[in-house]
């Protein structure tokens, strides 16, 4: 058994797409039409090929009363993993993303949250 | 892009009671300076921070939950046309189809026949979505030819 396939609901898959394969750095795998929506995945350069990240319409109202209870707590809905946090950092605000936190150490961890302008919130973390 | 310092946790805070205001569409004819002066922003920078943040302009997002609840409206059925115009804010019908058509790429009227020829609300078919993309995922050719035989009907 392994983990193939992780999903976030996003609430444009349009600007998710562009925001995930744009500032985010990810790769585009799959964009099939599905009638009114779209199966999109992405996947990381840094990362195993075969673990794709889908990106899903958030059209269940369940779902999107879900997102948006997460966001206002200030709860991320994902978390991605990388080797010099300050740098992604100034590199995503220099390209005009905004962070709800800036990197703050957080014992073995230093995190950051900020928006995927998707209706989620994203932590990126740097392992000490 | 412009460079936007981070969002304080008061900051952000306001910005999602901001994106509540926005979304009540009985509040659709307070102006964006009256929802900025609320949450204690600047306008300029609070359309700024909002779009980093949401995505998309506080007007662009009223209008996108405006639209979206009148498409709720419509499909449930309770309602004229006329009456969803009113209850979602708009004070003219022509300026409502002419913007529903321009989003969503027909007329309410024919947006609502649609849905109801379907005979379910968007809601169930959106659920049954998620199973089909799992299926696309493992069997890629052969379930992308059943779609293209059973399209399910397109917006």
């Amino acid at each position: 058994m392994k983990i193939k396939l992780t999903s976030l609901m996003v609430e444009n898959q349009d600007r998710a797409l562009a925001f995930y394969t744009g500032p985010l750095g990810f790769v585009k795998k799959h964009d099939i039409p599905v009638g009114e929506y779209r199966w999109i995945t992405v996947t990381s350069p840094d990362g195993p090929k075969d673990v794709e990240l889908a990106l899903e319409p958030n059209a269940n109202p369940a779902g999107k009363a879900f997102q948006e209870a997460m966001f206002e707590q200030g709860i991320p809905v994902a978390a991605f993993e990388v080797d010099d946090i300050a740098a992604e950092h100034l590199r995503l605000k220099a390209a005009g993303v905004v962070f709800t936190k800036d990197p703050t150490p957080m014992g073995p961890v230093t995190i950051a949250v900020f928006s995927d302008t998707c209706g989620n919130l994203i932590q990126i973390h740097q392992r000490a | 892009m412009r460079y936007l310092g981070p969002v304080t946790a008061r900051a952000f805070r306001r910005l999602c009671r901001a994106r509540d205001s926005l979304r009540d569409v009985g509040d659709a004819r307070v102006s964006i300076r009256d929802i900025a002066r609320e949450a204690d922003i600047s306008p300029f920078h609070f359309i700024r921070q909002f779009e980093a943040v949401f995505g998309r302009t506080p007007h662009q997002y009223r209008i996108d939950s405006r639209i979206e609840r009148a498409k709720n409206l419509l499909v449930s059925g309770e309602l004229s046309v006329t009456d969803v115009c009113f209850e979602v804010g708009f004070s003219s019908l022509g300026s409502f189809s002419t913007l529903f058509a321009n989003r969503v790429g027909e007329a309410p009227s024919s947006f609502r026949r649609r849905y109801w020829a379907l005979g379910r609300p968007p809601a169930v078919q959106d659920g049954s979505l998620y199973p089909a993309c799992l299926a696309l995922m493992w069997q890629l050719p052969a379930a992308a030819a059943i779609f293209e035989k059973h399209p399910v009907p397109e917006l």
